[in-house]
């Protein structure tokens, strides 16, 4: 009997576990550069953002020419109302206290009327509506999502601040074409609700069957089973929508930025006047990309992942705590 | 209301019923009567057709778009598939108790009054009436009188699915349907069960759906065997059980197949 | 139940549907208010031009040493054209892409002397001036004529324009303008963002999305990889694009290919951003791909990395491409990071190693300013969502496919 030549030698086995390892230790090596990158972002941020607190820049004076200016004063920096006092690159007088107060008026604001409409949006497509008008307000949202924010933008001064200006009149109150704060929680609403609508939505469908049988069996309409027993079974999806909604928001940079009037001054409390949030003093008014007035910017985005880190911390304590009071 | 009276009330007259998902034909022409303030058992192997049977009584099967009935579904000489018919009516007036129980996520409290609450009872005076009287009806009372408030999650499982009859008990029903009740309990919760069930069939109309032929045996006084959507035979449960007519009940009920 | 309480839970009902049905329709309502918008302000201005021109306008001088003659037009022209019959140049007024009227040249006669008009402000290596063809959709800013005694601007219509020309027996200076407004630079610049963030991103997210699936073994190492990649997505693109601004344009000067922002160090800060989705997507392909499949592989003898290559990517392909396909369309919306990490300034000419705008950056950069162009912003926005529709509607094809692939496992 011939012996059958093996297709298989030692020195091809050899190759491929060289191969194995080589290739396994790449695989390994972009892990770990890609998780390196948000420690480098966190560093890099932190070390740009720190420096106007501890370096000393040297500004232009128009009156007497090159002038040290002393480091940004950091617990200031945090509290005070105006963003600059004094000319630009001449003064280091930064404040952003004003602008964090703002961000989060108009986040809030927008949170408070999108996660109605999201919530009920997403019990007419999970539950509500047939087939047909289901899948079609599916594909809406979904066509609403992938907008870039840009183009929300262009709508914010197309549409929404000439409506906005339209209200103006209606209270004789001037505004500032229509630059305002409804204006950016206008925009802020649009681009987060199909976020919170897709994840309410899957939260909805996810609520058990037999909860549903449970409710009708006992006698309850249709609508009194969503609302009181399904929407209460999805409280804690819904509010993990909430959170994700809660990030785009702080996060979102251009519309807002075109569309809030970026106030250089005072807390905003009225709809119709102008205001500023964090990121839109991020972006407006670059004049050069180096010095303190471009140095700061770095400042506000350390206090922009502050403010990120610490929402999500305590939304999610209270997602836990919301929870826990349906256990026990 | 003496024997005979009691006897003579009908509350379900089901005539000529055939019950259709698409093409399939899940019940064939069965007639049949149930009887106020008795226990009526269905019994059969699975996929028999009781749970699906036993759902045509309040209506359940609605929710299946592909389902389809004909036949005369009389609630109280009422056709109940009638459009005119309130089927939320006819749901508070025809309760049903789950395989599997299934509490809100909500408190023992809420889960109880959440019927009485769709129905427009508002007075918290009322409502802690009905929770009382209903978890007092249910055999829990005791067990749960000092923790109304906490989630009904946290009940065992007899628990829990004794607060589901309560929940039912609280609309002031007058038939209650139960589709396998007991078949996701231990034993002592189900004979905590079974002996409810005793109790209630005096003030209710009891329906009920059990795999468990013994079970059938000791509570219901009229046992109706189901085979591949057929009423075979349906009589006394003393009857059934120690004369039945038909050769395929004796077959089943000796343990033949099923 | 008694009728009453029927009547008004009924009325509650319908209250209740009422309230769904049209809190749930303002989506609709927004998607529509969109895209009308868009279209209506921004559609007259899509066209080719729009596509491939410059968006600055260019100037160029010229004059002629030929005198006049007569031209007969040569073919009917359109009342709105006022046709110099000394010149045999055919005037139309028209509007720029900001909406300013200007006067453009509608119709040469095919003998006119424009056809061979020479540029003042560039001669040839022999010292002679550069003939410049004159060509119909130019636009006329200003001329002066008769030794510096007769002007004429565009801001005198097209009809009085002909009759200044009519009156002129020697050219001096005619400034022709090719309209600016066009998108081709952004264009270019958008599609050079899109292959060399892919170029980048792809690699590295497949690379880690499979050390996660297929290699990687619970350990606390692992978990903290893995967490340090989730947090990826929570970080917004304008502290990203800080990123690109304070490390990548800093990186890539220091090898002197570029100074100051560039269209590279734009893409490196865009596949950061990718990275995520891509390593997301390639995750949920390959979590799909059932394990009998690399064990079948394995039993016959191959090793990890050709099970890999051989069989369980090119099964994963389909849900890394809808990765890249939403990658793509983040890539093309994308506006705040690269404002920090290139800079916002439109350009004609595209040099990677230089800025340039995309187009979201180029709608960012008229909208900006006193004197926003709605309808030139609109167009932009036109041929960006119908792109980004059009992704969507593959990437539902795709997962529909994926489902019905699912089937034979």
């Amino acid at each position: 009997m011939q012996a059958v030549k093996s297709y298989v030698s030692e020195k091809s086995i050899k190759k491929k576990n060289r191969l194995d390892f080589v290739f396994r230790n790449i695989f390994r090596l972009t892990a770990i550069l890609s998780a390196s990158i948000v420690i480098v972002v966190i560093i890099v941020i932190a070390v740009r953002g720190i420096t106007p607190f501890i370096q000393s820049y040297t500004g232009y004076n128009n009156i007497t020419g090159e002038v040290i200016l002393s480091p940004v004063n950091p617990f200031k920096f945090l509290v005070k109302s105006q963003w600059l006092e004094g000319a630009v690159g001449a003064s280091s007088d930064y404040g952003i206290g004003f602008a964090i107060i703002n961000t989060m008026i108009a986040v809030f604001l927008s949170i408070m009327i999108t996660v109605p409409v999201a919530v009920v949006t997403a019990l007419l497509i999970a539950k509500v509506a047939p087939k047909k008008i289901s899948s079609f307000l599916r594909t809406v949202v979904e066509l609403l999502a992938s907008i870039p924010s840009i183009i929300y933008g262009v709508i914010g001064l197309g549409v929404i601040t000439n409506f906005v200006n339209w209200i103006g009149g209606l209270f004789n109150y001037q505004t500032a074409a229509g630059l305002s704060l409804l204006s950016t929680v206008l925009v802020l609403f649009m681009m987060t609700l199909p976020t919170i609508t897709a994840v309410a939505e899957t939260s909805i469908r996810a609520v058990k069957n037999d909860i549903i049988e449970g409710s009708l069996a006992l006698a309850a309409t249709n609508m009194q089973t969503y609302f009181k027993v399904v929407l209460s079974s999805a409280k804690s999806g819904i509010f993990a929508g909430v959170i994700l909604g809660v990030g785009r928001a702080l996060g979102e940079a251009t519309a807002v930025s075109m569309v809030s009037g970026n106030s250089f001054s005072g807390v905003t409390l009225n709809p119709l006047a102008t205001t500023s949030t964090l990121t839109s003093r991020m972006l407006l008014g670059i004049k050069e990309t180096s010095g303190i007035d471009y140095d700061i910017r770095f400042s506000v985005g350390l206090v922009l992942m502050l403010m990120i880190l610490i929402t999500n911390v305590v939304l999610k304590a209270v997602m836990k705590k919301v929870g826990n009071l349906d256990e026990n | 209301m003496n024997k005979i009276e009691k006897q003579n009330k009908v509350v379900f007259e089901l005539k000529n019923i055939n019950l259709f998902y698409d093409d399939f034909q899940a019940i064939k022409d069965i007639t049949m009567n149930i009887n106020a303030n008795e226990v009526t058992a269905f019994i059969g192997p699975s996929g028999c057709g009781k749970s699906t049977f036993i759902r045509i009584l309040n209506r359940m099967n609605d929710l299946i778009p592909s389902c389809e009935i004909t036949g005369d579904v009389l609630f109280k000489q009422k056709d109940a598939y009638n459009k005119d018919f309130d089927v939320i009516e006819l749901r508070s007036k025809v309760g049903m108790v789950f395989q599997k129980p299934n509490p809100f996520p909500m408190s023992i409290y809420d889960n109880i009054a959440y019927g009485p609450k769709c129905q427009g009872i508002r007075d918290k005076k009322a409502l802690d009436e009905i929770v009382e009287s209903s978890l007092k009806k249910a055999a829990l009372w005791n067990e749960v009188s000092d923790r109304l408030k906490k989630s009904a999650m946290s009940l065992s499982g007899g628990q829990q699915q004794r607060l589901c009859i309560a929940r039912t008990i609280a609309m002031k029903p007058e038939v209650i349907l139960m589709d396998e009740p007991t078949s996701a309990l231990d034993p002592v919760s189900t004979s905590k069960i079974e002996d409810l069930i005793n109790e209630l069939k005096n003030d209710y109309t009891i329906v009920i759906v059990t795999h468990n032929m013994q079970q059938a045996a000791r509570i219901s006084d009229r046992t109706a065997f189901f085979l591949l959507g057929e009423l075979i035979e349906f009589d006394d449960t003393t009857k059934i059980f120690s004369k039945p007519i038909h050769k395929k009940t004796e077959d089943y009920i000796t343990g033949r197949f099923g | 139940m008694k009728t009453k309480e029927k009547q008004v839970k009924s009325h509650y009902d319908k209250i209740a549907h009422t309230t769904v049905y049209s809190l749930g329709f303002i989506g609709v309502i927004i998607l529509t208010m969109v895209i009308i918008y868009v279209t209506m302000t921004g559609i007259s201005l899509v066209n080719w031009d729009l596509i491939s021109g410059d968006s600055q306008d260019i100037n160029t001088n010229v004059y002629l040493t030929e005198s006049q003659g007569q031209y007969i037009a040569q073919t009917n022209l359109d009342d709105d054209i006022y046709y110099s019959k000394v010149w045999g140049l055919g005037f139309i007024d028209s509007t720029d892409r900001e909406g300013h009227a200007i006067v453009e040249i509608a119709y040469i006669h095919p003998d006119s002397p424009f056809i061979m008009s020479l540029d003042k402000n560039n001669n040839d290596e022999n010292g002679n001036p550069v003939v410049i063809e004159l060509t119909e959709d130019t636009a006329i800013e200003k001329a002066i004529f008769n030794n510096f005694t007769l002007f004429t601007f565009y801001t005198d219509g097209a009809e009085v324009m002909r009759d200044a020309f009519d009156q002129a027996t020697q050219i001096d200076d005619v400034t022709v303008q090719v309209v600016g407004g066009g998108i081709r630079g952004s264009l270019i610049t958008t599609l050079w963002m899109i292959v060399i963030t892919l170029i980048l991103a792809i690699p590295i997210g497949v690379s880690t999305a499979i050390y996660f699936n297929e290699f990687s073994k619970k350990s606390k190492f692992s978990d903290l990889i893995r967490t340090l990649v989730d947090m990826l997505t929570g970080v917004p693109s304008i502290i990203y694009g800080l990123l690109g601004a304070a490390v990548f344009i800093p990186l890539l000067n220091a090898t002197g290919l570029t100074a100051g922002g560039s269209i590279l160090s734009g893409a490196l800060t865009m596949a950061v951003i990718l990275l995520p989705t891509i390593i997301k997507s390639t995750e949920e392909a390959l979590k799909i791909i059932p394990n009998d499949l690399r064990q079948g592989s394995l039993a016959l003898g191959a090793n990890q990395t050709q099970t890999i290559f051989k069989v369980v990517l090119p099964n994963a392909t389909p849900g890394i491409l809808t990765g890249v396909l939403l990658g793509i369309g983040r890539i093309m919306g994308e506006s705040a990071a690269l404002i920090f990490a290139v800079g916002a300034v439109t350009k004609d000419t595209v040099v990677l190693t230089e800025r340039s705008s995309t187009l979201a950056v180029h709608i960012w950069v008229i909208m900006g300013g006193e004197a926003p162009n709605y309808e030139l912003a609109s167009a932009i926005a036109i041929i960006m969502l119908v792109f980004v529709f059009i992704i969507n509607f593959v990437v539902k094809i795709f997962a529909k496919r994926l489902q019905k692939n699912m089937n034979w496992s």
